[in-house]
């Protein structure tokens, strides 16, 4: 078999591709490389962020939580007020609010702070966030509404006990996976 | 000779018709005016926090806003606490902002309808009292205070006298006896005083409302670590608007309904400024509260013997 002049042509063009097929996969595998190693790097920046909000959130709450469990409820929210000066739009202040009112009875503004935190930051009702504060929502909403509820039945034209009713359906529906 | 009669003519016709324009202006111009005259002018006594003239300033753009909404020209009138009965009893004023206590005071002496309540600070138309002493003085609990010298608000005062007087009293400390000598601060400004007092070692404690407390830490006068809280009371109603019983009920509505869709953006023009109305009058809102919330406050008041139910 005589190899002619046309045959080398088409050879070479073959190799040509075959190198240029090789190289793209090698290129592909690489960019592949990459992205997995960018959507790492990204994972890790967003896990570090949090943990240095959570850290900073210890450290600027550390003393309303110190007094919340000597009991001192009182004077938590006085200094609840004055981290608040520094960062009045945190949510975690609003949800450390809604707790220690929550725990003095207030539980028509225990539940007006929850709602305040929670269009904030939508953390504290998911489950799996260390900040979540689920259970203590679930507790509110039902105390809510079995004191909330009857009474605003009861006065069907007061505005007050509607906005508490209002805020009680919104909690719900955040618990029960509804988006802002 | 007809030019003249065309010219006096047509100088009898421009007199007709000026004659008309002037009556035709007189009679939109009273009219205007009578207009102005029937809207119904009612005044709203305001309880003297400080001065008259703070009062005046806190509350004219929610007076206007008020007058806006319902088309009665309301007038404020400052009114001092302690004329506050007496005021109203001769119908100086038939609408009325004050203390829950005063509320009380009206409503069982002259049946005052609940309008709403303000909302300002933590527990929203609530707040509470409490009895502090300064961090470090050696006062930690409530039976300390026996033998020491102790400064209270005004004695009408809800949560800066009445409320802790009541709370000793139940806790078996009877402020007559149980203290070395307990005062009331003069002229304006008590309830800041009484905390810069303790603050400063003039008095040993202080029956402090909880909102100045609130309001001086968020105002960065004072910190929340200077203070020992020894006591809270329970969370009671704040300042309230009623209106005297006769007040026609389309109009009770009205405010009402007025003084609920208040929001923080909602302002009015007073003396060529826009204000906004909330702030100025440094409520958060309003709260339509039931007569049986001030309950808390009447078993106080009977406890410690004040009006309405005081017996001599």
């Amino acid at each position: 078999m005589k190899i002619d002049k046309f045959d080398k042509l088409l050879g070479l063009l073959l190799a040509s591709v075959l190198i240029a097929l090789v190289l793209v996969l090698w290129q592909g595998s690489d960019r592949q490389a990459g992205t997995a190693k960018a959507v790492a790097d990204r994972v890790m920046e967003r896990e570090l962020t949090y943990q240095a909000r959570v850290a900073l959130l210890q450290k600027l709450y550390g003393p309303v939580d110190e007094l919340r469990r000597k009991g001192e409820l009182q004077t938590a929210l006085l200094k609840l007020d004055e981290v608040s000066r520094q960062y009045p739009g945190e949510a975690h202040g609003h949800v450390l609010q809604a707790e220690i009112l929550h725990e003095m009875g207030v539980l028509e503004e225990a539940l007006a702070s929850y709602v305040a935190g929670i269009r904030l930051n939508g953390e504290y009702i998911d489950r799996k966030s260390p900040l979540s504060r689920r259970e203590a929502i679930s507790r509110l909403v039902t105390e809510g509404e079995r004191d909330i509820v009857s009474r605003a039945k009861a006065n069907p034209a007061n505005r007050t006990l509607a906005t508490a009713l209002t805020n009680i359906n919104y909690l719900k529906s955040r618990l029960a996976g509804g988006c802002e | 000779m007809s030019v003249c009669n065309m010219l006096h003519k047509n100088s009898a016709s421009l007199k007709a018709l000026t004659q008309l324009l002037i009556t035709l202006l007189c009679t939109f111009g009273l009219s205007g005016c009578n207009f102005k005259q029937e809207r119904k002018v009612m005044k709203i006594g305001y309880m003297i926090c400080n001065s008259e003239q703070e009062t005046i300033a806190r509350f004219a753009p929610l007076t206007r806003y008020l007058s806006d909404k319902t088309g009665v020209e309301f007038v404020p009138v400052p009114v001092d606490t302690a004329d506050f009965e007496g005021r109203f009893q001769k119908g100086e004023f038939a609408l009325t902002h004050g203390n829950s206590l005063l509320y009380v005071i009206l409503r069982e002496n002259h049946g005052l309808q609940l309008l709403a309540s303000e909302k300002r600070g933590h527990f929203g138309s609530r707040t509470a009292g409490a009895i502090i002493a300064r961090k470090g003085g050696g006062i930690t609990k409530l039976t300390d205070i026996r033998g020491k010298r102790m400064v209270f608000g005004p004695m009408l005062a809800p949560t800066g006298y009445l409320a802790e007087y009541d709370l000793m009293l139940r806790s078996g400390i009877d402020p007559e006896r149980d203290l070395a000598y307990y005062a009331i601060p003069p002229g304006s400004y008590k309830h800041e005083k009484l905390i810069y007092a303790v603050l400063y070692g003039q008095f040993d404690v202080a029956a402090a409302p909880m909102l100045d407390l609130e309001t001086m830490v968020k105002e960065g006068k004072i910190a929340a670590d200077d203070f020992v809280i020894l006591a809270q009371t329970p969370v009671i109603p704040y300042c309230t608007f009623g209106a005297a019983k006769e007040t026609d009920p389309k109009l009770v509505a009205k405010i009402r309904q007025a003084l609920m869709e208040l929001t923080p953006e909602t302002a009015v023009d007073v003396a060529g400024e826009r204000i906004k109305v909330l702030k100025a009058a440094w409520v958060d809102g309003f709260e339509e509260l039931q007569d049986s919330d001030f309950n808390p406050i009447r078993e106080m008041a009977k406890r410690v013997n004040m009006p309405p139910y005081a017996k001599y």
